[in-house]
């Protein structure tokens, strides 16, 4: 038993430590071959695997959206793996709608717990309960998410389950064929033997397989794999590199017609009194549909046209009444000043304390004796959108009572359930097709366009229709990364040990305000606990008597969402910026005061700051004007540590040289695309540390419409970036997302290394 | 109206052929050549770059009235086999993907007029912005595809 959990996943350990108490073994979500319908010459194994009869090729249901992760790449090499087959024999099919599908490890992720109750294999009492509960009701719920860089630590039990199970059928089936023992037969490359001759594919034993028990199933032991762990090249690579391969916006459905649409200028604004003269005059412009707000999104116009362009140019000429926001104008300056007094009052005693430990309050009132320390300080983060290159759109067809949609979506079932409401037409009436993502980022977790889209192909006579949004469209109306603040309060012994620490944060809960949208029918009144904005700092690794970590979720009106690393983006920057401040005020290497205050319980934690820190060479001299700063941050089960390397031009504009990345991110899958993705993130979170600001004026208008205004990290501006990944056995963990959070206060504690100067609010240029 | 596209006469459908269209979308919506991608509009991104008698320009803020006559080469015509593009599988460059029709237009272009580009020329011909972070390994295919093709003529 304790063997085998080391292996299981954050999931299913909670659900296999309980087996007894209550059944989730991993191989619940085995399915039927029901759940995944064979075609003509296709044999179905369970609901994840179909057999191709001809080929013997294995097609495997595919529920996750590739947006550049690699996942499809990540799940298929799992299940070559249990299958013995080489990677490109595993062909991806669409899976279908069933609650089997959903993910469940981005909702266990969601549960706000300390990295001293989730250290793999040595979970606590209190994390097993609430996983394995959490597991339960998101197993029942059954949403299909690419989100929370979940999707390999989801698949790692369910998938090699189902590719191992299918595996025993295959050789039960050849046993029984050839009446020879299961132990004499080999299985290579697809093919099953025997050493007296008998030979036959998968494909020709896909019939039988299905009717045969599987008998004993075990995983391929870690010393036998051959795929998991090696850098198989991503499948979806070469279509993309030849402009094949398809993105929402490439969908052309026959007849296709093109939307634009034109949103208030304002949040939360909508459109009154219309004049479309102009508009439908042009040419090829065929219509006006209004909107009502789906999802979240704004009342809005579209027009219909038989070009994008054209209808682009429509929208823009519409002359249109814009009415306010009805609960009044939002004010970015006003709500940064009322998350600061939020913030304060989380830090006095007020807020949700997520964890607390000891009296800090008290503490940190005590007079101060000779050499002890106060240090105090207030960060802020702004609003940041997405920004996902490929514009937001959506294209639908309503046509004999079906509705048909094509659209690059992080969440293709609740898309679905949408379409369906919007239509008036039972759920199993609409279609799904899920395109490449050109960028997902958590922006398509929403599904706004979708309600937008069929709204409008309920105009166009059965044709389909692309909605496309303008960029500008895009920067007004995103769902944006909370901004959000937190005042930090620490005490220093004379030795400069941290005896003390309070920390007050503040920013707008987004798990309810998503839920709201996407799935009105769960979300209530009640305002559960969420821990969207105050992760990244209630889970930090420092060991502390007296703490208090208390959070104040807000609700300001601006549309709130999930960002890449969502909570961590900014609390990681008011963390570790804040751990840097005590080093330094007690006088400390910012390394070595925190390999001496974290816990002694997270030895990974030290292991990656440690390694960060050899490869970047910590401590040894750098050329005249170049200072280092590191930082340390540990989100969606990986911990990841940055040694960054910053020079500043004689116009004060920084220069980022370097950036040196260790991780532990458990077992790897594919170390190419951990390098990739850690590289991606890194580059993301620069963006964001050095220039991202979306600003809300006094008249609720979103100052930034474009990528002059809301710039991205260019070639040139690219530092070098070296990845190292710790080896490990745990179960996979995060990828996608962790690289984002340590980035900022990387460059903050570096800038203070090259200047002395301390700077406490992103952006930290612009 | 006619346009020479990836060695081709094409006639634009009635629907895209305005002179004043952009090319990105005659291409897009009228030709269904769809591997050029919008991004911005207005020729911040670099995500619908094409050549124009090989040169790199942006299709959207590239007016149909202004190519006439003008060898047009998109994404589809780069291929299949050019040595960009085997440098680009060979060096997993891309992620979503979606940036990375037109980083390979641009970056072809700069081959055309520079054999062998060093860093700073690089960073100075490709300003494509790329949301996933994939410059890194822009850099290094763009500098293996030099490479390989500098073999080729030795």
């Amino acid at each position: 038993m304790r063997r085998r959990t080391l292996l299981l996943s954050g999931l299913t350990a909670a659900g296999a430590l309980l087996v007894g108490v209550a059944a989730l073994p991993p191989r619940s979500r085995l399915g039927r071959p029901g759940s995944l319908p064979p075609r003509e010459g296709e044999l179905g194994l369970n609901a994840w695997i179909k057999i191709e009869a001809e080929s013997g090729d294995v097609l495997l249901a595919m529920p996750r959206s590739e947006m550049g992760q690699g996942v499809h790449t990540a799940l298929a090499q799992l299940v070559a793996e249990e299958l013995r087959l080489p990677l490109e024999r595993v062909r991806l099919i669409p899976a279908g709608y069933e609650s089997l599908y959903g993910n469940v490890a981005m909702f266990v992720g969601q549960l706000p717990l300390a990295p001293q109750h989730t250290e793999p294999g040595q979970e606590s009492r209190l994390a097993r309960l609430a996983q394995w509960s959490v597991a339960k009701l998101a197993r029942e719920l059954g949403v299909n998410a690419t989100g929370g860089s979940s999707s390999v630590a989801d698949a790692w039990e369910p998938l090699r389950w189902a590719a191992a199970t299918a595996r025993q059928q295959l050789l039960g089936a050849a046993s029984l064929q050839w009446g020879q023992a299961l132990a004499e037969l080999q299985l290579e490359q697809g093919w099953v033997s025997h050493a007296i001759g008998q030979r036959a594919h998968y494909g020709e034993l896909a019939r039988a397989a299905a009717a045969t028990p599987p008998g004993e199933v075990s995983l391929t032991p870690p010393e036998a794999w051959r795929l998991i762990g090696r850098p198989a090249p991503r499948r979806d690579v070469p279509a993309k590199v030849d402009g094949s391969a398809r993105f929402g916006i490439d969908q052309r459905p026959p007849g296709l017609l093109y939307a634009a649409i034109r949103q208030a200028p304002m949040l939360g604004g909508s459109p009154g009194a219309v004049d479309a003269g102009a508009a439908l005059r042009l040419p090829d412009v065929l219509r006006l549909v209004r909107l009502p707000p789906y999802a979240g999104s704004v009342p809005a116009l579209a027009v219909v046209a038989r070009n994008s362009w054209r209808a682009q140019q429509a929208a823009q000429a519409l002359e249109v009444q814009w009415q306010g926001r009805p609960a009044g104008a939002l004010d970015g300056e006003r709500i940064a000043e009322q998350l600061r007094e939020a913030a304060r009052r989380a830090a006095a005693g007020g807020g949700l304390a997520f964890r607390s430990a000891g009296d800090a309050a008290a503490q940190l009132a005590r007079p101060l004796a000779e050499g002890e320390r106060l240090v105090e300080a207030l960060y802020e983060a702004p609003y940041l959108a997405h920004a996902t290159l490929e514009p937001m759109n959506c294209t639908a067809q309503v046509k004999d009572g079906r509705v048909t949609l094509w659209l690059p979506t992080q969440v293709p079932g609740l898309a679905r359930a949408l379409a369906a409401r919007v239509a008036g037409v039972d759920e199993s009436a609409v279609e799904v097709h899920v395109s490449y993502l050109g960028g997902g980022f958590g922006r398509r977790l929403e599904v706004d366009l979708v309600g937008q889209a069929v709204r409008v192909a309920l105009e166009t006579g059965g044709a389909p229709v692309q909605l496309l949004w303008s960029r500008e469209e895009d920067f007004r109306h995103d769902f944006y990364r909370p901004a959000g603040a937190a005042f930090c309060r620490a005490r220093l012994d004379a030795q400069g040990r941290p005896q003390a620490l309070l920390v007050g944060s503040a920013g707008d809960a987004i798990s309810p305000r998503w839920m709201e949208r996407v799935l009105p029918a769960l979300s209530s009144r009640f305002e559960a606990p969420d821990k969207t904005t105050a992760e990244g700092l209630l889970d930090h690794p420092y060991a502390l008597a007296h703490q208090r970590i208390a959070h104040e979720a807000t609700h300001s009106g601006v549309p709130v969402g999930f960002w890449r690393s969502v909570g961590h983006s900014h609390n990681a920057f008011f963390m570790e910026s804040f751990v840097d401040e005590l080093a330094h005020a007690a006088g400390r290497d910012p390394l070595d005061f925190r390999l001496q205050w974290l816990d002694a319980a997270l030895p990974r934690h030290a292991a990656v700051l440690r390694l960060a820190a050899e490869k970047a060479g910590w401590g040894q001299a750098l050329p005249p004007g170049v200072a280092r700063g590191l930082a340390l941050h540990e989100s969606f089960g990986s911990i990841v540590a940055q040694v960054l390397e910053l020079r500043l031009a004689p116009d004060g504009q920084p220069r980022v040289l370097r950036v040196v990345c260790a991780l532990d991110c458990g077992l790897v899958v594919n170390p190419a695309i951990v390098e990739r993705q850690m590289e991606s993130a890194i580059i993301f979170g620069l963006s964001a540390a050095l220039w991202g600001r979306i600003d809300i004026g006094p008249e609720g208008v979103v100052r930034q419409s474009g990528f002059a205004d809301y710039p991205l990290l260019s070639l040139a501006q690219t530092p070098r970036i070296e990845t190292h990944v710790l080896a490990s056995t745990n179960p996979p963990s995060g990828v996608g997302e962790p690289g984002v959070p340590p980035v900022a206060p990387a460059l903050a504690n570096a800038l203070f290394a090259l200047t002395g100067e301390r700077r406490r609010r992103l952006p930290l240029w612009g | 109206m006619e346009l020479k596209i990836n060695g081709e006469l094409k006639t634009l459908p009635e629907h895209a052929r305005d002179p004043a269209m952009p090319l990105l979308w005659a291409l897009r919506d009228g030709l269904d050549l769809t591997g050029t991608k919008f991004g911005c509009g207005v020729a911040a991104c670099g995500a619908c770059t094409v050549q124009v008698d090989g040169e790199a320009r942006r299709s959207c803020v590239t007016p149909l009235a202004s190519v006439a006559g003008r060898a047009i080469t998109t994404i589809e015509g780069l291929g299949p086999d050019h040595a960009l593009q085997r440098a680009w599988v060979a060096h997993q460059v891309p992620q979503c993907g979606y940036c990375q029709s037109g980083m390979l237009m641009a970056a072809a272009a700069l081959l055309r007029k520079n054999r062998k580009p060093s860093d700073a020329e690089i960073d100075a011909a490709i300003t494509n912005l790329c949301r996933c972070g994939t410059y890194p390994r822009v850099r290094a295919a763009i500098h293996a595809a030099a490479a390989q093709l500098a073999g080729a003529k030795a």
